[in-house]
C-alpha cells in the first residue's frame, strides 16, 4: 500500500533521513517495500499484513511513527455538529435492519454544494495514492479514506427515493448498476443499502450509478458506517469484487471513528464545494460496542521474551498506541488493558473473552524491537524420539540407490486423466480430482509415481541422453484413507560407451536395484508375472514380500517394461510401497569357511519355457549334501542351441566346515545332480 | 703348467660363438652345445679322459674342469643379460597412454531438494528435534481452522489454496504437520516437519508445487529469545557464521507475535546486488511463537506452555546453494542438471 511522506508529515513531526523512518516502520512490523523521491515529497509503498486495517491510512500510519520516536500525533479539525440524532433528521430517516451486517451507521448532509474540479493540492495527495479525481465531493470521500482509514460514500441526496436509507439484505432477484457501470445480480448474503424503493448500493463495496453524486448534485449525504467484515467478504466475493472499501472492511475498520470521518469529509466539502452542514448528524448504532479487554504483567512479559523491559517504557508506548492501561490493584507492574477501538479486530480473546497476553507483548516488543532481544537455546527436556522411521527409510533407500548410480527427481503429485488411467499404480479407488486445477494437464492427484518418470524418461531421451536412470520418491493417492509412501525407478537405453564397456539396461538392471534395496530393508522379494496396465505382456511382473508366501494377494509393487511406443529405447519401470520392506536390522556376519570349496560349472540345455525359478527349486530339492550354494552365471540362444531352447550355466560350490573335500567326493555328488538335472529338463523329455 | 693346446682352441671357439648368442635361443643352443649331458663338447672331452695314460689324466681332467667352469660362468653371465633385456622388453609392451580418461564408476544422486532437507534435518537433529510427516491431502480444520484462519479471513485468500471434488484440499503449507503433533503428543515437543506443499501459482518464480519444512517447538518457559537463538544457530549453520540475521514483526495468524526473518544476502553478503534489490536482505522465513488460540484447539494449556514455529521454503534454499536460476529447473527431472549435485 502506497503512502506520501509529505502527507503524513501533516500529522506528526517525522525523523530527518526517510532512512530512519523506513527502519522504524519496518522494525515494527510495517515493511517498507520501496520508495520514490517525486519532486519534495517520497512515496513509500509499505506492506500493511492483514490484521493491520488500521494502518491503510496516513493517519494511522502516523500513529505508529508517533509511538516509535515519541511524537505527538496532530487530528485535523473537524467542524461540530449542531445534534447527533439516532434516526431521522430534517432531510429522512435511516434505518438499520440488520444490526450484525451494519452495527453503525452515520449520515451527514451538506446542502446547496456546487460540484466542480478539485483543487491541485487535493488532486496531488490523490494521485501520490494512486487515485484519480473525479470531481470535489467524491475526491474528499477518497482523500479521508486515505487519511482516516474510514471508507465513505457521497449520495446525491435528492436521488435517494423517499428520503430514506435502509441497511438490510439484498432481495433475491434484485440488481444494481454499480459505479462502474456494471450491473450487478444481487443474492441476500450481499448487504446492500436501499432508498425507499431499492437497493442504491454494495455496502462497504462500491455505490450505484443512479445515486452518485453528479454535476447537478445540490445537497449531499455522506455515509461512514461499519460493516461487519465477514459480510463485506461475503458479499465481495459473491462479486468477484475487490475495491479500496472492501478491502479495509474486510479487514475490520473501527466503528468509532465513523462520526469523525464523516465530520472531516462535510468540513471538507463546505470548504471546496460551498453548502451548509445540516447540523442534525444522524448516527444509528442500535448496540453498544463492548471494549476489547486483557491483562498483562511485566513479569509475564520479560518471560516470555526473554529479556527485562522497563515499566516505564511499556506504559509509554501502549499509551502513544491508543491503549488505555489501568493498573490492577496491588501490583505495580500488572495492568487491564483495553484495546484501541481500530484494533479490536486483531486481538483474540481467550474462552472468558479476555485478551491473551501475548498480543499485549507483541506490541511492547515490535517497539523495542526484535534486535534487543538476546538470542538463546531453548533447554532440552523430556526422551528424544528420534527421527521417524519413514524418514529414516527413506534416507537409507535413497543413498543406496544413488550408490546405485540412479538420479534422484521430484515431479509433480499431479497429472492428466490420461496419465492418470495409464498405469495400475499403488492407491486403490478412483483418483482425487482437483476443484480448481490449473488445467487439464495437473487435474487428477497421482495413483502412481510411473505415468510422471515416464515423462521425466522421454525428456532426457529426446534432448538426446543414451540412457536414464531415475527415482523418485512421492506419495500415491488413493480415493480414501491414508497416503501411500511410494518409490518409482524407471531406467533404460545404453550405459556407457564401448570404452566405458558400456551395457543395455534392461529388466534385469531394474529388478536388481528392487532386490538390492528389499535385501538392504532386510526383506526378500518375489516376482510373479502378471498382465498389468501401461506394461508390455510378457514383461511385467507383481512384486510380492518372499516371507508372505505364494499365496499372498496383495502385491506391494510391480515392474515392467514400459508401453511407450515414442521412446527410441526399451524403458524399464517398477513401483513399490516403501513402508513393506522396513528397516533391515544389522546383519550378523558369517566367517567364511576355513577350507575351500570347490567349484564346479554345469550348462543346461532346456527349454525356454522352463522358468530360471523352477530350476532352483529342482537344484533344492536335490541339494546334496556337500553343496554350499549355487548360483545362475550365463544364458546363452543363438548358434549351437536348438530353436526354442537356452543354455544356462549355473556355478554350484560344493565344501564342508571341517574339512577339505576330495575331488572324488565332489565328483561324486556333482555327477548324481548334474545327472538328475539333465535327466528332468533335457529337451523333448 | 699350460693347457693343452686343443683345449685352447675350445676356448677360443666358445669364446666366439657366445658373443655371437644374442637372443635366448641362441643361447640356449650354446648351452646344449657346450654344457649338454648327453652331446655336449664338456661331457665328450671328459668321456675322453678314460683313453688317456694315467699320467695325463690328472692335467687333462683339471683342464676340462677349468674349461667347464668358465663356460658356465658366461653362459650365466649371458643369462642374466638377457634376463634383463627381456624384462626391458616386456615392459615396453606394457606402456600405456597414462592420458586416456578414466572409468568413473557411475555414481547417482539425490535430488537438491532432498539433500538441502537431509543438512536441515541434520542440525536440528543436533538441537533435539526429530522428524514429523504428514498427509499431503488435508482437511480444512488441520490446514487452516485449528492454525487460527477464521473461516472467510482475508489470510486464507493469501494462500491459493487447491480444493478437492471431496471438499478436501491440498495443504499449503506444512503446518498441519505442527497441528497433527500438538494433538497427538504431550509437551515437550520439538519436531521438524519437511514436505510437499500446494498452492495455485505458476510462473517463472513459483510451482504449484513446492517444498517446506516446518519447525515446532513446545515446552515450559520457552522464550522469544529461544526462537531467535535457534533461528540464529540453524542459519549460521545452513549458510555460514558470517550471515547476518534480521527479525521483523510480521502477521501470521498462528503465531503470536510473528516475525519474518531475512538473511544477508547469500549473493552479495549484504553490499547489495539485483538478487536482493539492493536491499542486501532476503526473505527466507516465517516464524513466530505459537498462537495461544493454536495451542488451545490442540488441548495444550497455553496459561502453562508456550512455543515457537517457523517454516521456510527448502527450494529455494536449494536454489541459492546451488545456483540453479529457475524453479521449473528442480522438476522436469532432467539429468543433467541433477547429476551435476554433489551432496
Amino acid at each position: 500500500m502506497r503512502f506520501s511522506r509529505s502527507w503524513l508529515a501533516e500529522y506528526v513531526t517525522l525523523p530527518e533521513s526517510f532512512e530512519a523512518l523506513a527502519n522504524g516502520l519496518t522494525g515494527a512490523g510495517l515493511a517498507v517495500e520501496g520508495s520514490d523521491h517525486v519532486g519534495d515529497d517520497v512515496l513509500f509503498e509499505v506492506d500493511v499484513t492483514s490484521n493491520r486495517a488500521d494502518c491503510m491510512s496516513h493517519l494511522g500510519i502516523a500513529r505508529e511513527v508517533g509511538a516509535l520516536f515519541g511524537q505527538t500525533v496532530e487530528q485535523p479539525d473537524l467542524p461540530t455538529p449542531g445534534v447527533i440524532r439516532i434516526d431521522a433528521n430534517s432531510w429522512g430517516s435511516i434505518e438499520i435492519e440488520d444490526p450484525v451486517g451494519c452495527p453503525r451507521y452515520v449520515g451527514v448532509v451538506v446542502r446547496g454544494i456546487r460540484v466542480g474540479t478539485s483543487p491541485d493540492w487535493l488532486k496531488a495527495r490523490l494521485e501520490a495514492v494512486g487515485v484519480r479525481s473525479i470531481n470535489n465531493v467524491v475526491d474528499v470521500t477518497n482523500f479521508v479514506l486515505w487519511e482516516y482509514g474510514q471508507p465513505l460514500h457521497g449520495f446525491d441526496a435528492d436521488k435517494l427515493r423517499g428520503q430514506k436509507i435502509v441497511v438490510r439484505s439484498a432481495r433475491n432477484g434484485e440488481a444494481l448498476i454499480t459505479l462502474d457501470g456494471e450491473t450487478r445480480l444481487l443474492v441476500p448474503e450481499i448487504l446492500v443499502i436501499a432508498d425507499g424503493q431499492e437497493a442504491v448500493a454494495l455496502a462497504g463495496i462500491m455505490g450505484g450509478r443512479d445515486s452518485e453524486v453528479s454535476e447537478g448534485t445540490v445537497n449531499v449525504l455522506i455515509e461512514s458506517a461499519h460493516f461487519q467484515p465477514t459480510r463485506v467478504r461475503n458479499g465481495a466475493k459473491a462479486l468477484a469484487m475487490h475495491t479500496d472499501a472492501s478491502h479495509r472492511f474486510e479487514r475490520g475498520s473501527d466503528p468509532e471513528a465513523c462520526l469523525e470521518a464523516a465530520l472531516r469529509a462535510a468540513g471538507l466539502i463546505v470548504d471546496l464545494c460551498g453548502g451548509k452542514l445540516d447540523p442534525q448528524v444522524i448516527d444509528v448504532r442500535p448496540d453498544v460496542t463492548e471494549p476489547v479487554e486483557g491483562e498483562f504483567s511485566l513479569e509475564g512479559l520479560n518471560a516470555f521474551a526473554g529479556v527485562e523491559t522497563d515499566e516505564s517504557f511499556v506504559v509509554e508506548h501502549l499509551g502513544r498506541l491508543g491503549f488505555t492501561l489501568q493498573r490492577l490493584f496491588g501490583d505495580e507492574t500488572a495492568w487491564n488493558v483495553q484495546v484501541p477501538s481500530w484494533r479490536r479486530f486483531d486481538f483474540e480473546a481467550d474462552p472468558k473473552g479476555r485478551v491473551y497476553p501475548a498480543y499485549f507483548y507483541e506490541e511492547v516488543l515490535r517497539m523495542r524491537g526484535l534486535d534487543a532481544i538476546p538470542s538463546t537455546l531453548p533447554a532440552i527436556e523430556g526422551p528424544d524420539p528420534g527421527l521417524s522411521l519413514s524418514h529414516l527409510r527413506r534416507e537409507e533407500l535413497r543413498n543406496l540407490l544413488a550408490a546405485c548410480g540412479l538420479a534422484e527427481t521430484i515431479t509433480y503429485s499431479f497429472g492428466s486423466a490420461g496419465a492418470d488411467s495409464r498405469f495400475n499404480g499403488l492407491a486403490v479407488g478412483p483418483p482425487l480430482e482437483l476443484a480448481n486445477a490449473l488445467s487439464e494437464q495437473y487435474a487428477f492427484m497421482q495413483r502412481s509415481l510411473l505415468p510422471n518418470l515416464v515423462e521425466g524418461a522421454l525428456y532426457n531421451l529426446r534432448r538426446g541422453a543414451q540412457s536414464v536412470q531415475l527415482f523418485e520418491f512421492g506419495h500415491v493417492f488413493p480415493a480414501s484413507g491414508s497416503e501411500v509412501d511410494s518409490l518409482g525407478v524407471i531406467l533404460g537405453g545404453r550405459l556407457g560407451s564401448p570404452w566405458q564397456r558400456g551395457l543395455e539396461l534392461d529388466f534385469f538392471d531394474l529388478k536388481g536395484v528392487l532386490e538390492m534395496m528389499a535385501r538392504e530393508s532386510g526383506a526378500e522379494l518375489r516376482f510373479e508375472p502378471a498382465a498389468l496396465a501401461g506394461l508390455i505382456p510378457g514383461t511385467a511382473a507383481e512384486i510380492h514380500l518372499a516371507r508372505r508366501g505364494a499365496a499372498d494377494p496383495v502385491p506391494i509393487g510391480y515392474l515392467g517394461r514400459v508401453d511407450e511406443p515414442e521412446s527410441a529405447v526399451p524403458l524399464y519401470a517398477g513401483e513399490i510401497r516403501i513402508e513393506e520392506l522396513g528397516r533391515g536390522a544389522p546383519d550378523e556376519v558369517t566367517a567364511p569357511p576355513r577350507h575351500p570349496g570347490v567349484a564346479v560349472d554345469l550348462t543346461l540345455t532346456h527349454s525356454l519355457d522352463t522358468a530360471w525359478a523352477t530350476l532352483a527349486v529342482a537344484i533344492r530339492e536335490l541339494r546334496p549334501e556337500s553343496l554350499t550354494d549355487f548360483e545362475m552365471t550365463d544364458r546363452y540362444c543363438g548358434e549351437g542351441v536348438p530353436a526354442g531352447a537356452v543354455n544356462t550355466t549355473i556355478s554350484f560350490r560344493y565344501g564342508a566346515h571341517d574339512r577339505s573335500l576330495t575331488q572324488d567326493e565332489v565328483n561324486e555328488q556333482h555327477g548324481r545332480l548334474a545327472e538328475a538335472l539333465e535327466r528332468r529338463f533335457k529337451l523333448g523329455g | 703348467m699350460p693347457d693343452p693346446p686343443d683345449l685352447a682352441q675350445q676356448r677360443e671357439e666358445f669364446e666366439r660363438e657366445a658373443s655371437a648368442a644374442s637372443d635366448r635361443a641362441a643361447w640356449e643352443a650354446l648351452r646344449l652345445k657346450w654344457l649338454g649331458r648327453k652331446r655336449g663338447i664338456v661331457r665328450g672331452l671328459l668321456s675322453q679322459l678314460g683313453g688317456l695314460p694315467p699320467d695325463e689324466r690328472k692335467d687333462f681332467g683339471q683342464a676340462v674342469n677349468r674349461l667347464k667352469n668358465s663356460v658356465e660362468a658366461r653362459l650365466e653371465e649371458l643369462d642374466a643379460s638377457l634376463s634383463a633385456r627381456e624384462r626391458t622388453a616386456s615392459t615396453q609392451s606394457a606402456a600405456l597412454d597414462v592420458t586416456l580418461p578414466g572409468r568413473p564408476p557411475r555414481v547417482g544422486t539425490a535430488h537438491p531438494v532432498s539433500l538441502v532437507v537431509r543438512e536441515i534435518v541434520e542440525i536440528f537433529a543436533g538441537l533435539g528435534f526429530s522428524v514429523a510427516e504428514g498427509p499431503e491431502v488435508e482437511d480444512d480444520f488441520h490446514n487452516f481452522e485449528a492454525l487460527n484462519f477464521p473461516p472467510d479471513h482475508p489470510a486464507r485468500e493469501e494462500q491459493d489454496t487447491f480444493f478437492l471434488r471431496d471438499g478436501r484440499l491440498l495443504r499449503t503449507h506444512t503446518s498441519p504437520v505442527q497441528i497433527r503433533t500438538m494433538v497427538d503428543r504431550d509437551p515437550p515437543i520439538r519436531v521438524i516437519c519437511p514436505g510437499r506443499v500446494y498452492r495455485k501459482d505458476n510462473d517463472l518464480r513459483h510451482s504449484p508445487m513446492f517444498h517446506q519444512i516446518e519447525g515446532l517447538a513446545v515446552g515450559k518457559g520457552i522464550t522469544f529469545g529461544d526462537l531467535k537463538g535457534t533461528l540464529e544457530a540453524f542459519v549460521h549453520r545452513l549458510f555460514s557464521e558470517e550471515t547476518g540475521v534480521r527479525l521483523r514483526p510480521s502477521y501470521f495468524p498462528f503465531t503470536e507475535p510473528s516475525a519474518e526473518v531475512d538473511i544477508t544476502c547469500p549473493f552479495c553478503s549484504g553490499s547489495g546486488c539485483r538478487v536482493c534489490s539492493d536491499t542486501g536482505w532476503m526473505e527466507i522465513l516465517g516464524s513466530g511463537m505459537v498462537n495461544p488460540r493454536v495451542l488451545e484447539r490442540c488441548g495444550i494449556d497455553p496459561s502453562v506452555y508456550t512455543g515457537f514455529a517457523f517454516g521456510l521454503g527448502i527450494d529455494r534454499v536449494a536454489m541459492i546453494r546451488f545456483g540453479i536460476p529457475n524453479i521449473r529447473l528442480l522438476f522436469d527431472s532432467d539429468e543433467r542438471v541433477l547429476r551435476q549435485v554433489r551432496g
